[in-house]
């Protein structure tokens, strides 16, 4: 926990607006996040968590406060400017899966790649290595509705791995997944956090998953409760 | 992969929806062309050189009304005028009324310097100007009933009280109508009783810079007399014809407004609905990178490639369409003489791919701008 914190949070505040009302999603929120750290984010619904997740990736803006990632204060950024930034640092990997069913997974594996200026050779080479570090190169010619739920997320786990990214946020990524196929895609996280020392932050309910990770934080109502930072390593 | 590539298996990936959109635009920009052309073909009669030089003289107060064939000899006498012919439509019925084709008595004499762009054999038109009773006529007629030279024909008058027999002296060829038949006014003016009228005199200037001058002088000529006349080009003639049946213009171009309105309310709805559908994809490409306006791209390429390829079928159908109608059946016997040719012109195909364009930014623009806007929280948040 000594490293160098890639997520610094300060003061953190986000509010909804549903009509007349203001909805705090998160309240006054701090925390740091250390380079090559696995966190899980655990919380019950409404607890912010998923928010959270959504600011430090940069596909949501705080109301105040200041999240800077690797150095980048993100709120400060463009669409633009975000959406370049999200290619090269984030990778994502959501709980349905998304991949974009008329692609194959070697297709969708090289969707991010198609916005940089690497050949199609380069591409080549990088997509198979995401899909061979995921096990899947023998399934890269499959279309999603051929591939098994577990699978599915690996493929989307090697497409947010494609760019190499430094961050890896994954929202409830086994929500959706039988138990067998969840441990599968977890030891991958844990797998990419130890040998591949990507920054890993977790969303999910399960404690199970949550023990995958190096520290739980616990979220409710929007704030960020103090002392409950679980440092427990599974060791599978 | 490529981004031209991942367009294509966008489009493709609904292949019922792809088609029945694709066969609404072609069919649409199909008959948007088919309208223009006939619209063009009656507004736009084609103008040859000899064609500028010809100008018809008619009753000042309709067409229908015959004019006394006494004015040909003062109407020659008017500087600039070359030759003066007197024409009358005769619409006879050959047979039976579907075998229409268009008569026409005139000068037998001064037929091949009025339509000089349409050629008979020297000895064929001689033999024409001989023989009162005879007649020439164009080859696309000669080969329907397949006549040959020397045949009779009898004509039944509908207009006229007689019915002339007819034999076929001679055949030309060219001009923009070979479908006519060219007999001795004479012979008509006989037939009915010696009237002495005809319904125009078809006149040939001697330079296109004469005819200014020539109309008005004839004008003023025939002023104040039971049957005033109104001398215009050959083009304001062929145009007032148009006119006569109504305001063509208007009623062909609104019917293309309505067609080009429903069309893009039917692609709008198509795209809007694909785009919808992708709401969920269209948030994973921004959360991996793409930004807004690479969105809007690929969505705009999409629909573009839609209306474009739609509007290549449909307006490249027409046009091979056109030609084909036009090699293999008689236009002119189809339309009963209101088209005698059906030309897509490039200009018209030109109209219909702009349509093709503006249909392909139109239909998507306000989903696909949704789309931009749409933040990739509220995209992800309508996958759960």
């Amino acid at each position: 926990m000594n490293a160098e914190p890639i997520v610094q949070i300060r003061d953190l505040t986000k509010l909804y607006r549903h009509g007349e009302i203001d909805v705090t999603a998160l309240d006054n929120v701090s925390l740091d996040i250390s380079a090559g750290e696995f966190v899980a984010l655990m919380g019950p619904s409404g607890s912010g968590k998923s928010t959270l997740l959504h600011i430090i990736a940069g596909v949501d803006r705080p109301t105040s406060g200041q999240c800077v990632v690797q150095g980048t204060d993100v709120a400060a950024l463009n669409e633009t400017q975000l959406a370049e930034w999200r290619n090269h640092h984030v990778g994502f990997v959501f709980q349905t899966f998304n991949l974009i069913p008329v692609l194959t997974a070697f297709e969708n594996v090289e969707l991010p790649l198609l916005l940089t200026s690497l050949s199609s050779r380069e591409r080549r080479a990088h997509v198979e290595a995401a899909l061979e570090l995921v096990g899947l190169a023998d399934r890269m010619r499959h279309l999603p509705r051929q591939l098994s739920g577990g699978q599915e997320q690996r493929v989307a786990i090697a497409r947010s791995l494609v760019t190499d990214p430094t961050l890896l946020v994954a929202d409830e990524p086994t929500g959706n997944l039988d138990a067998h196929s969840a441990t599968e895609v977890l030891s991958l996280l844990q797998t990419l956090n130890r040998t591949a020392g990507k920054t890993v932050i977790l969303v999910t309910h399960d404690p199970k998953a949550a023990a995958y990770a190096g520290r739980t934080l616990h979220l409710e109502k929007g704030e960020l409760l103090n002392g409950h930072d679980d440092s427990r390593l599974h060791s599978a | 992969m490529t981004i031209p590539g991942f367009i294509l298996r966008n489009a493709l990936r609904n292949k019922r929806r792809l088609v029945l959109t694709l066969l609404s635009v072609t069919l649409s920009l199909f008959l948007f062309t088919m309208l223009q052309t006939a619209l063009h073909e009656m507004t736009q009669p084609s103008q040859t050189e000899e064609s500028s030089l010809r100008v018809i003289v008619r009753h000042k107060v309709s067409l229908g009304n015959a004019l006394p064939t006494k004015y040909q000899s003062r109407i020659e006498r008017v500087p600039g005028v070359r030759t003066c012919m007197k024409f009358t439509w005769f619409g006879g019925i050959y047979r039976d009324p579907k075998d229409f084709f268009p008569q026409f008595a005139v000068d037998a004499d001064k037929l091949a310097d009025i339509f000089s762009e349409a050629k008979v054999d020297p000895q064929e038109n001689a033999a024409f100007i001989k023989d009162r009773a005879g007649c020439v006529v164009g080859i696309k007629t000669m080969d329907r009933f397949g006549w040959k030279l020397g045949d009779r024909i009898t004509l039944k008058g509908t207009i006229w009280p007689c019915d002339p027999v007819l034999t076929i002296r001679g055949v030309y060829r060219g001009g923009i109508d070979e479908t006519n038949l060219f007999f001795h006014h004479e012979y008509m003016d006989e037939l009915c009783g010696k009237w002495g009228v005809c319904l125009n005199f078809w006149i040939r200037a001697h330079r296109a810079e004469d005819i200014p001058g020539l109309i008005k002088q004839i004008d003023e000529t025939f002023a104040n007399t039971d049957a005033e006349t109104k001398t215009e080009t050959e083009r304001a003639f062929l145009l007032e014809f148009v006119s006569m049946i109504g305001n063509v213009k208007v009623l062909i171009n609104s019917i293309c407004s309505v067609i080009i309105f429903t069309l893009i309310l039917v692609t709008a709805s198509t795209m809007s609905m694909a785009i919808r559908e992708r709401a969920r994809e269209i948030a994973i490409l921004k959360a991996v990178g793409y930004d807004g306006w690479q969105i809007l791209g690929l969505i705009l390429a999409e629909s573009f490639g839609l209306a474009l390829t739609g509007g290549f079928l449909g307006c490249f159908g027409a046009w091979f369409g056109a030609t084909m109608l036009f090699q293999y059946v008689n236009i002119a016997t189809v339309s009963n003489g209101m088209f005698i040719k059906l030309e897509v012109t490039p200009h018209i195909v030109v109209s219909g791919m702009l349509i093709a364009i503006v249909l392909g930014v139109v239909s998507c623009i306000v989903p696909a701008w949704s789309s931009v806007r749409m933040s990739v929280v509220t995209g992800l948040k309508e996958l759960d």
